[in-house]
């Protein structure tokens, strides 16, 4: 037993499921990343513009550096509500002027000139940016350059990094889910010529060996026309097969020919009545012989126009007098009133004419074998969806509780059949899309019904 | 060195300026004066230390309907005046410790200067959302008191046609009538007072040409400044001073109501309103005891008690009976809320505020003792 594999589609699913979560995870941290570059640079501006505001507010008055912090610059960095802030001024001999002397400077290499930059820091225990901004100063007494260091808390860059990386985590998943469902769709309809040559496979008649024909994608292609070549072989193998059984009925049935004649020439000569007796048996295991190398070569026939030989027009009325005209020698043994009652006019189906004889002939042979004492009656009947072909007889008939059986090979040999007849007929019917049925009359009359589908519907 | 020689031609302030001076170094290492603790009104739990910049009877109905709600809770109350408050706090957090558990002042600035240094306790509740924003900043500091700055006066000594409702018209009254209002103008001595540097300062940053001339007038005028508001209203009262310039009206209006013949304006140019605040600091030791204190303050009740019996005003601006003004001044969008915030800060700022008082000082002190 060959291990379960998991299907296609959930392979597909978990891995492309796997590609997405990657992807997500990959995005989600680019995402944060950009956003905590994007809010810091939108709060590093109005840090570096507050510390400038607090440069332009240096003065000299009095031969002396002084400061008034405007209030501006502190609600500049209000923007962010929640943060704290934190600044000194430090004057060129590095006294603190202002503001916490305990901030640290930021060590900045840009030239005088660079726009001034915000770096992390931290201060009292937490995380900062920090920028700074000098001012030279050539006053006479005051000469140098003043720095001016501004630092902010984060929690307003972390807020505004964390929205805006979650709102790309909320399109990634929404683009992942929707991917997830293209993907479902997608496979699935990718996956449905697999599901289509399957069920043309499992549709099939056990007979039918024709090609599969059902149009697939290339993928598939090696797959169906493996499946074709096995079947072209299946097709050959049951061909010989049925060959063989024809060539065999065939072979058996000259010998037996020869057998029949000499045993009516030995029952010409006298000889004692047990001795007749045991003949008379003997010319009957002979006829019953016979009968069955002709039963196995007309099935063998079917089986191998069923499926193997295209349908075309055929007039079933035509069909029936053949049929009637070749059993006519079988029935002729023995006093048997045939009537036919066929319409004027032809009545075509689609069909195989000599398969649907050999289906007419078998009734016909069964009918005249167990049933009619004295009475046969062919009929073909046009109804509304189908073409019957009835035969009927006086015998009594098959008992209802072996109709199932009767249409099974070999199901329900009788006394003298061979237990094919009714089964020829009904594998025919089943090739061409009908059925056997039956139908016991009120008194003595029985009648084998074979409805064809009717091709036109009926005909005025 | 110029002022010293001028001191002499006014004693008074000759003898206020020596007694500051003698108490100034005093003051600077003064703790607060612990008053009688409110005891538990059930079985003592716990005890909750208040250490404050605000006067206590206005507190007083407040910790005791707290009290109702929390009776097992002994409230020990410290006061201060805001500078002490500010510099013991300060040095508290330096040291790592914390001063009390709950800090009132009205110099909102020096709390937020202390939020700023990481010096609060955060308290995060449905009352803290509940005050309008300006009166919040990063959920430690909280203004719990909506108190209009106004002009007071004594009613029987100031004619009606006289009475300002402008900054502008008293900067107008102090020049035209220089023979009435002369020496009979009070204000803070920012110097001294927090809450008068703040109003001061937020009087700079309404208009600034206003704000000139008023300090032009006021210094022409001679005006008297003091500590406290106290000392005005009473000096108002008695009819040595007239007109009281930025008074907080809680106070003037608690003297109202006790009967005094004293009128308040709200300026129709713009009134300020400072909120009270208050914080807990970092690592208090009944931080949680803090934290249903301040609720306490925020909430429903502890509003509608503080406009009933302590502070008169609510958030939503309206006016009690016989105070002059907008019906809300908040409606009618003269309010100018100081706003709890870094914006403060600058206010905090020691190179400016040293700056602005100078400022100040040249022309008010100058002025008047010349």
């Amino acid at each position: 037993m060959a291990r379960r594999e998991p299907s296609l589609f959930t392979r597909l699913i978990v891995l492309i499921s796997l590609v997405l979560m990657a992807g997500a995870a990959a995005l989600t941290t680019a995402a944060w990343y950009y956003a905590r570059a994007a809010a810091n640079d939108a709060y590093d501006r109005l840090l570096v513009g507050a510390a400038y505001q607090m440069a332009e507010a240096l003065t000299v008055q009095g031969g002396t550096l002084t400061v008034e912090l405007p209030v501006s610059a502190f609600e500049l960095l209000a923007n962010s509500e929640r943060d704290r802030i934190f600044y000194k001024i430090v004057d060129p001999d590095g006294g603190t002027l202002t503001g916490y002397p305990d901030l640290a400077t930021p060590e900045s290499d840009a030239p005088a000139m660079a726009v001034p930059e915000a770096q992390d820091g931290r201060f009292k225990g937490v995380d900062v940016r920090v920028t700074k901004v000098g001012r030279f100063f050539s006053d006479p007494s005051v000469q140098g350059r003043v720095d001016v260091v501004v630092a902010q808390t984060t929690e307003a860059r972390t807020a505004l990094a964390r929205e805006l990386t979650l709102r790309a985590v909320a399109l990634i998943i929404v683009m992942s889910v929707l991917a997830l469902g293209g993907a479902v769709f997608a496979i699935r309809y990718a996956l449905r010529p697999i599901g289509r040559v399957g069920a043309a496979l499992r549709d099939r008649d056990p007979h039918d060996v024709t090609l599969i024909t059902v149009s697939t994608p290339r993928e598939l292609r090696p797959f169906v026309s493996a499946t074709n070549e096995f079947i072209t072989r299946l097709k050959d193998r049951m061909d010989l097969m049925q060959q063989f059984i024809a060539d065999a009925a065939h072979q058996i049935r000259t010998p037996l020919t020869a057998l029949k004649a000499q045993l009516q020439l030995l029952s010409r000569h006298p000889m004692e009545p047990q001795g007749l007796q045991h003949l008379t048996r003997v010319q009957e295991r002979v006829d019953q012989l016979s009968r069955l190398a002709g039963q196995l070569l007309s099935h063998a026939m079917v089986n191998h126009r069923a499926g193997a030989v295209p349908l075309e027009t055929v007039d079933v009325v035509e069909v029936v007098r053949r049929a009637i005209r070749e059993a006519v020698p079988e029935t002729l043994d023995r006093d048997v009133l045939t009537s036919l009652e066929l319409p004027p006019v032809p009545v075509t189906i689609e069909g195989d004419a000599i398969s649907l004889k050999e289906a007419v002939k078998n009734v016909v042979d069964n009918s005249v074998r167990h049933g009619a004492p004295t009475q046969l009656t062919l009929r073909v009947r046009q109804e509304s969806q189908t073409v019957n072909i009835e035969v009927e007889d006086d015998g009594p008939g098959i008992p209802p509780e072996l109709w199932p059986q009767v249409t099974k090979r070999f199901g329900a040999p009788s006394p003298g059949g061979t237990g094919l007849g009714l089964s020829i007929a009904a594998d025919v019917l089943a090739a061409h899309g009908g059925c056997l049925t039956f139908r016991h009359a009120d008194r003595n009359g029985f009648t084998v019904i074979m409805s064809l589908p009717s091709r036109t519907g009926p005909k005025s | 060195m110029n002022r010293q020689k001028r001191w002499p031609r006014r004693p008074i302030l000759l003898i206020l300026c020596l007694f500051w001076t003698a108490v100034q170094p005093l003051a600077g290492l003064a703790q607060g004066i612990p008053t009688p603790t409110f005891p538990a009104l059930q079985g003592e739990q716990e005890v909750l230390s208040i250490h404050a910049a605000t006067d206590r009877p206005a507190m007083e109905p407040l910790i005791r309907d707290f009290q109702i709600l929390n009776p097992n809770t002994r409230i020990e109350f410290v006061e201060y005046v805001t500078n002490d408050l500010f510099a013991a706090a300060f040095k508290a957090c330096q040291d790592g410790r914390a001063l009390g558990d709950v800090l009132l002042s009205s110099g909102v600035d020096q709390l937020v200067k202390l939020a700023n240094d990481g010096c609060a306790g955060s308290v995060r509740s449905p009352e803290t959302q509940t005050i309008p924003r300006w009166a919040n900043w990063r959920d430690e500091v909280f203004g719990f008191t909506f108190e209009p700055v106004v002009f007071v006066y004594n009613r029987d000594r100031v004619p009606a046609e006289d009475v300002p409702k402008t900054h502008l018209e008293i900067a107008d009254l102090l020049r035209l009538k220089p023979e009435t209002y002369q020496g009979r103008v009070g204000t803070y001595d920012i110097r001294q007072s927090g809450i008068g540097y703040l109003l001061a300062f937020n009087d700079s940053q309404q208009t600034t040409t206003t704000y000139g001339r008023l300090l032009e007038s006021l210094g022409r005028a001679h005006t008297v400044v003091r500590c406290c508001t106290g000392e005005i209203l009473d000096e108002i009262e008695a009819g040595r001073i007239l007109i009281g310039y930025n008074m907080l009206a809680s106070y003037a209006y608690a003297r109202v109501r006790a009967g005094a013949r004293l009128g308040l304006v709200m300026p129709s140019d713009y009134t300020l309103v400072l909120s009270r605040g208050a914080m807990i600091p970092a690592g208090a030791g009944k931080a949680a005891a803090g934290t249903r204190f301040i609720n306490y303050l925020l909430s429903g009740r502890g509003q509608t008690l503080a406009q009933q019996e302590a502070f008169f005003f609510g958030f939503a601006g309206e006016a009690p009976a016989g105070v002059e003004g907008a019906a809300s001044i908040v409606r009618a969008g003269i309010a100018r809320p100081i706003a709890i915030g870094p914006a403060l800060l600058a206010v905090q700022d020691d190179e400016r505020r040293r700056r602005f008082i100078a400022d100040w000082s040249r022309s008010l002190i100058d002025m008047t003792a010349r």
